[in-house]
């Protein structure tokens, strides 16, 4: 049961950073990216190529594998998203942009793990590093590892978004960008970082999540579904609500198919994604707003002086 | 101040302001009157650069900014403020405050906030308050200190008084006339409640359907045919 927990907090953990740069982007875009989960699968193989190629421990990597999908989420932002927002593209066109894209990323991932296969003359299509783990006082590495990032990620958050100029304009732009243009503020610069840091935690998110599951090129395919019930059920038009909502999915995903495979076998392990899929439905059919958009959310923000 | 002649804009293929021709004089008060979807808003919002202007020209202290993009306008010291959303209701008054001065050093945001509250001493007790919990007033003077904040020269208001008491109202009629004579700011507004404000302007326009029907001094408008016959229904004039 303990090691069912704890699964349950390190996925919570990487759901959490996921989902705040889904909600980042969408925010400052306006577009729901579906490439969200590939990004953190390309961070998988940054991990794996430093640890095959530089033999570098992916915990050790996560520093450069934060950079590098920073870039990839600048690159997704000018080469797939820019083109179309200056031609004025609809909203829908813009979300078939990310599909599209996410497919490429996972061409180039698939591509790729065959050319890195060719160079380590091992199998890398499919993956994992629990191995390679360690422990702490009889806790695993990849819970006090990602349990760090969240908290490091959350304090940077607020340090950046509450404490400094540029963290101001981007609250600001996020709320009105058409009055933060008109304070002088380049809104452009604010839409950029969000893409970036949308980059770096996925793919940060993505260095770990082998120390949790096995990753093939498609792991993105099951994993887009938590990402968005996740931003969903936390409230897509809320920072804070990847957070609610990251803990409240990774949660209920992982316990609640434990307690049902207690009762009705492990086959229903499989369908683990149904319970993310049935809360977001159910958020979407009775508060779209999610969590984060409702009037005892807002009392709390006035109590906690958000 | 600002010069327009012969400018038509709207939005995208729906023109709805057609040869317009229209000054603000420096260090006085303009007001724009008109009855509902007479395009006065429209107009400030040209001015500003947030519609299509299809021909005409602007030109502001000599220079033509016709096509000049808004945050090039605040950067030359004018400020829009819209009727709803004119201040950033997830920020504290002090953000909001901070952030108008984005373009500014930072030693100077601080001069010019210290500025704007002996300007508005009413929002120094509820600085660290959202601005989304403020009243319709408070937010009114938060959205004007922050103009303050940006050393604007000319300040374009959409309608500053609407949904605020008679009270507050004159609070606010009573700040612009202190922002001209103390401050040197000129004040360029759109006003439903037309009476209250052509008493406090100097020049004063009316639209109608896209056009300038009258323009001159602001008494004057007061009493003439068109603006009774709109605004204060006074009939046999001319159909409403």
């Amino acid at each position: 049961m303990i090691d069912v927990v704890i699964g349950a907090i390190v996925w919570s953990n990487l759901l959490v950073l996921l989902a705040l740069g889904l909600t980042m982007t969408y925010i400052t875009t306006g577009v729901p990216n579906f490439a969200q989960a590939s990004f953190a699968i390309i961070g998988s193989y940054i991990a794996l190529t430093l640890l095959r190629l530089a033999e570098l421990h992916p915990y050790l990597s996560l520093p450069v594998t934060f950079i590098l999908g920073g870039i990839l989420g600048l690159l997704t932002y000018y080469l797939a998203l820019k083109p179309l927002i200056k031609r004025k593209a609809s909203i829908e066109m813009l979300m078939i942009a990310t599909l599209a894209w996410d497919l490429i990323l996972f061409g180039i991932t698939g591509a790729y793990s065959e050319l890195l296969s060719s160079i380590t003359k091992k199998t890398e299509t499919l993956f994992v590093f629990t191995y390679l783990d360690f422990e702490f006082y009889g806790l695993p590495g990849r819970l006090i590892v990602s349990s760090l990032l969240v908290l490091l990620t959350i304090l940077g958050l607020y340090l950046l978004l509450y404490k400094t100029k540029f963290g101001i304009a981007l609250r600001a732009s996020m709320e009105n960008p058409s009055l933060a243009e008109a304070m002088g503020i380049n809104v452009e610069n604010t839409r950029l970082f969000s893409w970036f840091l949308s980059g770096a935690l996925a793919c940060m998110a993505g260095s770990v999540l082998p120390f949790l599951q096995e990753i093939v090129p498609q792991t993105g395919y099951f994993i887009i579904v938590s990402i968005f019930a996740a931003s969903i059920v936390g409230g897509l038009y809320h920072i804070l609500g990847a957070l609610i909502g990251g803990y409240i999915i990774g949660i209920s995903e992982s316990l609640f198919t434990y307690v049902l495979s207690i009762f009705l076998g492990p086959g229903v392990l499989v369908y683990s994604k149904v319970i993310s899929l049935l809360m977001m439905i159910v958020t979407i059919l009775i508060h779209p707003k999610g969590i984060t958009g409702t009037e005892l959310w807002r009392k709390v923000e006035r109590w906690l002086n958000l | 101040m600002i010069k327009v002649e012969k400018l038509n804009s709207g939005y995208g293929k729906l023109q709805i302001l057609f040869d317009i021709d229209l000054e603000v004089p420096k260090g006085e008060i303009t007001t724009i009157v008109g009855p509902n979807g007479s395009g006065k808003s429209t107009f400030l919002k040209s001015l500003f650069g947030l519609t299509d202007i299809y021909s005409g020209s602007i030109i502001y202290e000599g220079k033509d900014i016709t096509y000049t993009p808004p945050h090039e306008k605040t950067k030359m010291g004018i400020s829009y403020l819209p009727q709803t959303n004119n201040v950033f209701t997830n920020l504290t008054v002090r953000e909001n405050l901070r952030i108008a001065g984005y373009i500014l050093e930072r030693d100077e945001v601080e001069e010019r906030i210290n500025f704007a509250l002996e300007v508005f001493p009413e929002l120094k007790d509820i600085l660290d308050r959202k601005a989304g919990s403020l009243s319709g007033g408070q937010r009114q003077m938060l959205a004007m200190a922050t103009a303050l904040v940006r050393k604007t020269k000319l300040l374009i208001l959409d309608e500053p008084t609407a949904q605020l008491s008679p009270k507050l109202a004159q609070l606010i009629f009573d700040k612009i006339v202190e922002l001209r004579d103390s401050y040197s700011i000129t004040p360029l507004l759109v006003e439903q409640n037309a009476k209250r404000a052509l008493e406090i302007s100097d020049i004063g326009y009316m639209f109608v359907s896209g056009r300038v029907v009258y323009g001159g001094p602001a008494k004057a408008l007061l009493n003439h045919e068109k603006f009774q016959s709109y605004f204060l229904g006074i009939v046999g004039v001319e159909e409403c």
